[in-house]
């Protein structure tokens, strides 16, 4: 395998990994703070994709409708996210996680019919110009991948610092690591809980919208970021949104790279596996605090 | 003793009320067999063939009110139940057995993707109803055991031997595939490469990709590498879509010949006329001559609104539940499943008078024998049941999907 072919191959796998990671994102939020796994995640992501489109198809066009578009999303999914909580979710708080979980996948399917019903199963996709790659030394960089590099890191960068410098981040850290306590410490955890289905909604909508600019649109895009989201989401320990980007873009890496002596139908066993693998020596993740009491 | 005189009696009860509701429901079953026959439309109304889905359904739909409203076929109406197999072969095998056990269906019409076909088959064989499908996969010839399954499109080997057929007759010298990796994407790139190989040509690279992918990026990279002139696919439409957003992005110059399910205008909308420009759709080709298409493409028209040539898969539909009534008018009233399914091929092959319709081949049944010529191609069953349509190579050019040529295999 020639240099030239590996760099390749471990952009490629970043750029897929960053996919992953951005599913991630949201779900590891989820995960952290109301402790189910949110299986809805992925149809959340589909509705904020379908918003940006509506939005795109009113306006006619591009023309700084990137910024319009990617509010749309986030605002539609944030929509969703919040009427999950206070319709589904909220009711079902003092439940095990199963039953959770349980609901969250109704909701999913849910969601996806209502999807179909109401703009149709065909696939769509955005108006973008489709641009050559460029070529930076031994490598091919499409421009597309480059711009959703750029807003992972910006989405990243945002969760980061809305968690670890803002009040409601620590907060929601707080309610995160022990609800009962953070409650007897006079924190409101039904706001922290609403500001945290927000972001949640926030962040998979961008996703989506991303996630369609680089693929296609169909109602089941989502639903089938779902299970390598929640991989990343494990690796990179619950609840750390560093973690997940990491986890994902490494799920991702290594995918790729192992095209060569794997081929490409065993490629997604590979990232799994390697999942497997870390989780063998380290059970709470990459990013586990271990001096902390939980 | 008075528990004793107590258990007699529920006994006795219990007995008669038994018997009386066997009575009932034995008269019930009778009386519903001989007057409809069930017909279960599993399509693809979401999933990768969802372009097709609906269209094929109503085709059903349409085909049975025909048949219906021309007195009915062996004197049983025809009643359809619609199910959407999604294009999975998981939900597909759920849809298949809710149809067969709950709702007693004695024909299964319409299946799409090789996956889902080749999931159902064996359900249908064992519940011993025909199974009517449009997949390509080889798997389905060799796995049909009775005679219960009814192929209506080409099979992927002839596919590939049409590939190859053009992709000879266009010059080309370095040919490489990519296969979805499902009975029915390796299908086509094994057809193609046989054919290719016993032209005496090599294929220089292959690769079999996973459905489902955000990117293809390192399977393009592979392929590319080795310098095609031609890059031939077994694909659908969503992974096609990316897949060529993708070569384009790479700037390497290559030619394509897709299917026609992958290669249409879906195809051209995602991605404008810019990068499809030049690409080759193959596809089978509707009997359109025949005066059963010009039937069926006006009721198409009436009932979806949109064009009967942007829909092959609805003509073959259509012909799936004339040719089955027909078949029921053969067997006769009372007829079982078995005996109807025996009929199949006596009114769709020749010798035999040439029909366009159901109330055409209904009238000339009293005659003698007859020979229906389909919408979707002339429907003569070979010894696997499958039929032999042409195939119709078309090129995108300006956005458009313009004629080039018919092969024949």
């Amino acid at each position: 395998m020639s240099v030239e072919v590996f760099l390749n191959l471990v952009l490629n796998g970043v750029f897929e990994g960053v996919i992953i990671a951005l599913g991630a994102l949201g779900l590891t939020l989820v995960f952290g703070v109301a402790r189910f796994p949110n299986a809805a995640a992925g149809d959340v992501m589909t509705i904020g994709a379908y918003a940006a489109l509506g939005v795109q198809a009113l306006a006619g066009g591009l023309a700084g409708g990137l910024v319009f578009m990617g509010g749309a999303a986030m605002a539609a999914s944030a929509l969703v996210a919040v009427a999950a909580h206070l319709a589904i979710f909220r009711k079902l708080a003092g439940r095990t996680a199963v039953a959770l979980l349980v609901a969250s996948i109704g909701l999913a399917f849910l969601l996806r019919c209502l999807i179909m019903l109401a703009v149709g199963h065909d696939q769509k996709v955005f108006a973008m110009p489709i641009l050559r790659a460029i070529p930076i030394g031994p490598v091919r960089v499409a421009p597309t991948d480059l711009w959703i590099l750029a807003a992972a890191a910006v989405l990243l960068a945002g969760s980061f610092a809305l968690l670890h410098l803002t009040p409601i981040g620590r907060k929601m850290r707080a309610v995160a690591d022990n609800p009962a306590l953070a409650r007897a410490s006079g924190i409101d955890v039904d706001r922290v809980m609403l500001a945290m289905w927000v972001i949640f909604g926030a962040l998979s909508g961008a996703a989506g919208l991303l996630l369609g600019v680089k693929t296609v649109v169909t109602p089941e895009m989502g639903w089938d970021l779902l299970l390598p989201a929640f991989a990343a989401t494990i690796l990179g320990s619950i609840g750390n949104p560093v973690g997940a980007v990491v986890g994902g873009v490494l799920m991702g890496v290594a995918q790729e790279v192992s095209t060569p002596f794997v081929g490409f139908t065993y490629k997604i066993g590979v990232g799994f596996l390697v999942m497997v693998l870390i989780l063998l020596v380290r059970p709470q993740g990459l990013f586990a605090r271990d001096a902390d009491v939980r | 003793m008075d528990l004793g005189m107590m258990n007699r009696r529920r006994l006795m009860v219990s007995a008669g009320a038994s018997a009386l509701l066997l009575g009932l429901a034995g008269r019930g079953v009778w009386a519903q067999a001989s007057d409809v026959f069930r017909i279960g439309a599993l399509n693809p109304v979401t999933g990768a063939g969802s372009p097709y889905g609906t269209g094929m359904q109503k085709a059903i739909l349409f085909a049975a009110q025909e048949v219906n409203a021309a007195g009915g076929a062996g004197g049983r109406k025809l009643e359809v139940v619609s199910e959407d197999s999604q294009t999975q072969p998981d939900a597909a095998v759920l849809a298949a057995k809710k149809l067969i056990e709950v709702n007693k269906v004695q024909a299964i019409l319409g299946t799409w993707a090789s996956g889902v076909s080749l999931a159902v088959l064996p359900i249908t064989d064992a519940a011993g109803i025909p199974l009517m499908h449009c997949s390509g996969a080889p798997a389905l010839s060799t796995e049909r055991k009775g005679d219960l399954a009814w192929r209506f499109q080409a099979t992927n080997t002839r596919f590939g031997k049409a590939f190859a057929e053009i992709a000879k007759k266009r010059g080309y010298k370095r040919a490489a595939t990519m296969a979805f990796n499902n009975a029915s994407g390796i299908g086509n790139t094994k057809g193609f490469a046989d054919a290719w190989a016993a032209a005496g040509n090599k294929v220089v690279a292959e690769v079999v990709y996973e459905p489902k992918r955000p990117s293809y990026r390192s399977e393009l990279q592979q392929i590319l590498a080795a310098k095609p002139d031609v890059i031939v696919t077994g694909s659908y439409l969503p992974d096609t879509t990316i897949i060529l957003k993708e070569w384009f992005q790479s700037g390497q110059k290559a030619d394509w010949i897709i299917p026609g399910w992958a290669a249409n205008s879906q195809l051209v909308d995602a991605l404008g006329a810019e990068v499809t420009e030049g690409i080759i759709s193959v596809d089978s080709v509707a009997n359109e001559t025949a005066p059963s298409y010009a039937a069926f493409a006006k009721r198409y028209k009436e009932a979806t609104g949109q064009e009967a040539d942007s829909n092959i898969y609805a003509a073959m539909t259509y012909d799936m539940t004339i040719v089955l009534a027909l078949a029921m008018e053969a067997a006769g009233p009372g007829a079982t499943v078995a005996q109807i399914n025996s009929k199949i091929r006596e009114v769709a092959n020749p010798p035999g008078t040439a029909v366009g319709s159901f109330a055409e081949g209904k009238e000339k049944l009293k005659a003698g024998k007859i020979n229906y010529e389909g919408a979707s191609s002339r429907l003569d069953f070979d010894e696997f049941g499958d039929v032999n349509p042409d195939f119709l190579v078309s090129i995108i050019k300006g956005g458009k999907l313009t004629r080039d040529s018919v092969v024949s295999i």
